[in-house]
């Protein structure tokens, strides 16, 4: 997980992100990002996430818990 | 008049390799297959479902585990089958892998993959295939299975979608340097049909995009069977005069 914020601060088009920030809040979020994190999930971490997952993790960190706990 | 008997679209005596055998599209072809009298090499990476597939065939039919993602696995394996089972008269390639990504999150390992399962196994069965030693003298005939994708555009699909198109250049490509040796090649580009693979993707969709999916084909989704019986059809002489063909078969999905 080292480099979950850079990887999630590339497909949400922004320089860094910190944990606090919400996914709403991010210009370019809509299905096409969500779809992304959910490849990127599968290829990098081999997970699955699904749309609802994501939405309900509400924030940079709540996706990170998300990844966290499917991976355990 | 006794034409009772008359069937055109028989296979007997006829055999052929098919790839993807498992489930889905693959098992539907190999069952019908088998009941029109061809004889089968059935070929997939998933043993349990090959056995089960061909419990469902005819009890001499082979199978064969292979890693479609490896090249060169069909020439490692099928002169040798072929040297017991006998020489072919055609092969299906229908084993395939989805990726859903849009393009921001495209992953180059992953495309490759897919391209090599989807795409470089249908050119190197093709090469094995068109040899000599492996089709029978008077010709034969190569089925691949495309998508309504390789036709029209979709998001998060670019990855799958070159996969697929890749193989209607084949096909027209192929078509016209085998066909001085009797071999045609035509590609059959299915809409959604209820598969495992289907399945296996639903997580990247939200409520409802089921029924949008529904929607866009007029005649509803299509079963494995529906696109076993086009590649029947391309197999046995009642297409004799097909070649270089991409046949939708895709419950009206690309007529709109």
């Amino acid at each position: 997980m080292e480099n979950f914020y850079e990887e999630i601060a590339e497909l949400l088009e922004v320089d860094s992100v910190s944990g606090q920030e919400t996914l709403l809040s991010f210009k370019c979020w809509d299905s096409l990002t969500i779809l992304s994190i959910i490849a990127l999930a599968d290829d990098n971490y081999g997970i699955t996430l699904s749309t609802s997952e994501i939405n309900d993790s509400k924030t940079v960190d709540g996706l990170k818990n998300l990844f966290i706990q499917k991976k355990s | 008049m006794e034409n009772s008997c008359y069937n055109p679209i028989s296979l007997a005596g006829k055999k052929f390799f098919i790839s993807g055998a498992a489930s889905g599209i693959g098992r539907a072809t190999c069952i019908l297959l088998s009941k029109l009298g061809a004889d089968l090499i059935l070929a997939d990476i998933n043993q349990k479902g090959l056995e089960e597939t061909v419990s469902l065939c005819k009890p001499t039919d082979v199978t064969v585990v292979m890693d479609f993602s490896q090249s060169g696995v069909i020439k490692e394996h099928l002169s040798s089958l072929v040297s017991v089972f006998g020489k072919l008269s055609g092969c299906v390639h229908i084993a395939g892998k989805p990726y859903i990504s849009p393009l921001k999150s495209i992953n180059s390992a992953t495309a490759l993959e897919v391209f090599q399962i989807n795409t470089m196994t249908a050119l190197e069965l093709s090469k094995v295939f068109a040899s000599r030693n492996i089709s029978v003298d008077e010709g034969g005939t190569i089925v691949f299975i495309s998508s309504v994708y390789a036709l029209v555009g979709s998001a998060a699909n670019v990855g799958y979608s070159m996969s697929k198109s890749a193989l209607h250049g084949i096909t027209k490509a192929l078509s016209i340097e085998l066909a001085p040796r009797k071999i045609r090649v035509n590609c059959i580009a299915p809409g959604f049909v209820k598969t495992k693979m289907g399945d296996s993707i639903s997580h990247f969709f939200t409520e409802g995009h089921d029924e949008k999916i529904r929607e866009m084909h007029p005649l509803g989704l299509g079963e494995p069977e529906d696109v076993a019986n086009a590649i029947a059809f391309l197999l046995s002489d009642m297409s004799k005069w097909i070649t270089g063909s991409i046949i939708s078969v895709d419950g009206g999905f690309t007529a709109k």
